[in-house]
């Protein structure tokens, strides 16, 4: 047999046959690659799941009318479009304000992609349903107030359009909005109704963005729109995107250091580990130093236990960090995480590499056993 | 000149005078018995003369090599090429069977052959124990997978430290057989031991008392089968 094999055999053999007591050393590594693994997947996702966690608070890009003439059109929203990246646009709605008349009390009325307002503004908070189809309008809490009406009951709005004839149609409240901002005192419906009553259609003021990205990316996307769209003038809303790059950096660096931390007790807890089992096989060593092996030999022996159960506690850790990655994904923020496919090289080559440096003084102390301690006995 | 040469070892242990001034030559062939109360020195004097401790003071030359001079690393050299020792407690690897136990020997020496540690194991009467674990084995069985262990790299020297301390008659008359065999074909014995039955076996018992040589007997009628006498 070659030297090689009865290496392999007597290591693996060690670990098996004392599985009760490897059991120990072999759950502290996998613990630690656990929670490094899975730390790591969150501070990768992080911003993927805060961006979308910030989504929630509206628009983080809006687009006006560069020129005088301060109007958009719909054409050129369309030629806008192709610059934001399709996967991480959470909705873009454009709004057309118009002055009108309930009972002669003067409002603003708001034409808008009623399903895109949906995602650009979750927040809102509609009393009744949003209008699903033409002739109903969604108004908002100020209006209701000020006019005593509820969702179901109808009222008459008029105006003048854009050819200055005077118009009047009736609308049926499908649900009152309450958002606590300046979006009370307005009536939303949808563009094409807007449309057919003040005429001009295709005709529209301003564009909220909401989109899942960094302040750099939006600064990104911006700056393309203002080269190749020189109508259009995209501006960040600097209150949402700062804020949120600096919530993000410090969880960033929050979960980094948790990270560091966990590297370092694993790295004790294998340490002490590794010392109970070289001082409960004290014995051992001498003897296989009475045999004539060398403090090389004995070194080896155990920096091959070490990295096996490095490797296989890393091999653990990759599947359970996910588990637990997917399980916190889970209970804070409310979606599924994605997986790294570099963390499993990642997390084995840091456990392999946390239990080599662990495993170091326990076994320059193995190979300090004095060989004379086997005739003594204890 | 012998084989084994002390030249006025002495061993100190803090104010533990282990070992004084001991001078002792023991020849190619020759089995030595080493008798003498408990704390009389003479696991130190095994110890000192297996490699794995140096005297305070005096010189040992193991075949032509003064091992008193030489560094850790050596020593362990000249234990697996020279020494094979067996001891009270047995001291099998317990996460290995038999046959692995004998092989590890090898192993540490140069290379692991399972054909010759079956061929050891069958010399001490266990070839059909070899793929059991120490836990599985009679005390007798275990020292018999020990001697087998310390004979297979062909050493120069045989130590054994009480190594029927821990059996019953029936396995000592074993063990005894097996080193009187071992003698006969022409291996250097020491034998530490309190059993005189033992101590007879051997061609000479040297007592010690305190650390030191109280006196040498010579065995005129050494028991069945011992080897040429001086
Ligand atoms: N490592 C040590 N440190 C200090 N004193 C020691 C050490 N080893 C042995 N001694 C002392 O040296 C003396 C001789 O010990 P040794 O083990 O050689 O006796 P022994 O003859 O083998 O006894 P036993 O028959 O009980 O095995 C004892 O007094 C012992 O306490
Ligand atoms: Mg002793």
């Amino acid at each position: 047999m070659k030297k090689q094999s009865f290496y392999v055999k007597m290591t693996v053999n060690s670990l098996i046959r004392r599985r009760s007591r490897m059991f120990v050393a072999l759950l502290a590594v996998a613990i630690g690659a656990t929670v490094l693994s899975g730390l790591i997947t969150i501070y990768y996702d992080i911003p993927r799941q805060m961006g979308q966690e910030f989504r929630s608070y509206g628009a983080n890009l809006i687009l006006v009318s560069s020129g005088g003439e301060s109007t958009l059109s719909a054409a050129g929203v369309e030629s806008a479009k192709p610059y934001f990246p399709p996967a991480s646009v959470v909705g873009i709605a454009p709004y057309r304000y118009e002055a009108v008349k309930i009972n002669e009390q003067p409002f603003m009325a708001a034409g808008t992609d009623l399903e895109e307002a949906k995602k650009t503004s979750p927040y809102w908070l509609v009393n009744g349903r949003w209008p699903a189809g033409a002739g109903e309008a969604l108004i908002g809490q100020e209006v209701a107030d000020t006019i005593r009406l509820l969702p179901g009951s109808t009222f008459a709005l008029t105006g003048t359009d854009a050819d200055g004839a005077g118009f009047s149609r009736d609308f049926s409240v499908s649900g009152v909005l309450q958002t606590g901002g300046t979006e009370e005192a307005f009536i939303f419906m949808s563009l094409a109704d807007l449309g057919e009553m003040a005429g001009d259609s295709g005709r529209i003021d301003i564009v909220e963005c909401s989109v899942s990205a960094s302040e750099a990316s939006l600064n990104q996307i911006a700056a393309e729109i203002t080269s190749h769209v020189p109508d259009i003038t995209p501006r960040l809303v600097k209150r949402v995107t700062q804020s949120e790059g600096t919530v993000l950096a410090k969880l960033q660096s929050l979960v980094y250091l948790v990270t560091v931390v966990v590297l370092l007790l694993t790295m004790i807890c294998v340490a002490t580990t590794m010392m109970a089992v070289v001082a409960e096989r004290r014995k051992e060593i001498g003897l296989k130093k009475a045999l004539g092996a060398a403090n090389s030999a004995i070194v080896r022996e155990f920096l091959g236990e070490g990295l096996i159960l490095g490797g296989l506690g890393g091999l653990l850790g990759v599947a359970l960090g996910f588990v637990f990655a997917q399980t916190v994904s889970m209970n804070v923020f409310n979606r599924p995480i994605t997986f790294q496919p570099f963390l499993i090289p990642a997390t084995l080559a840091a456990s392999v590499a946390v239990t080599g440096l662990a495993c170091l003084l326990p076994v320059r102390n193995a190979a300090n056993v004095d060989p004379a301690i086997v005739l003594r006995g204890e | 000149m012998g084989m084994l040469e002390l030249i006025d070892i002495s061993k100190i242990y803090g104010s533990v005078n282990a070992l004084r001034n001991i001078g002792l030559t023991v020849d190619q062939g020759e089995w030595l018995a080493i008798m003498g109360p408990s704390g009389s020195g003479k696991t130190t004097l095994m110890n000192i003369v297996g490699c794995m401790d140096k005297p305070s003071q005096g010189a040992v030359i193991l075949d032509g090599v003064n091992i008193s001079k030489e560094s850790a690393k050596n020593l362990t050299a000249i234990r697996r090429d020279k020494i094979g020792l067996i001891f009270q407690q047995f001291h099998l690897i317990s996460y290995l069977t038999a046959l692995e136990n004998v092989m590890a020997a090898q192993y540490y020496h140069s290379m692991p052959d399972e054909g010759e540690a079956l061929e050891a194991l069958a010399r001490v009467g266990l070839k059909d124990r070899a793929k059991h674990f120490p836990s599985q084995l009679s005390g007798g069985e275990q020292q018999r997978v020990c001697i087998a262990r310390a004979l297979i790299n062909y050493p120069m020297l045989i130590l054994a430290d009480e190594p029927t301390g821990n059996l019953d008659e029936a396995n000592e008359g074993i063990v005894l057989e097996i080193l009187r065999k071992l003698h006969q074909d022409g291996s250097t014995i020491i034998v530490v031991t309190h059993d005189p039955e033992v101590a007879e076996q051997a061609q000479r018992t040297v007592v010690l008392e305190h650390g030191r040589i109280a006196r040498i007997i010579r065995n005129t009628s050494p028991g069945p089968g011992a080897g040429p006498s001086l």
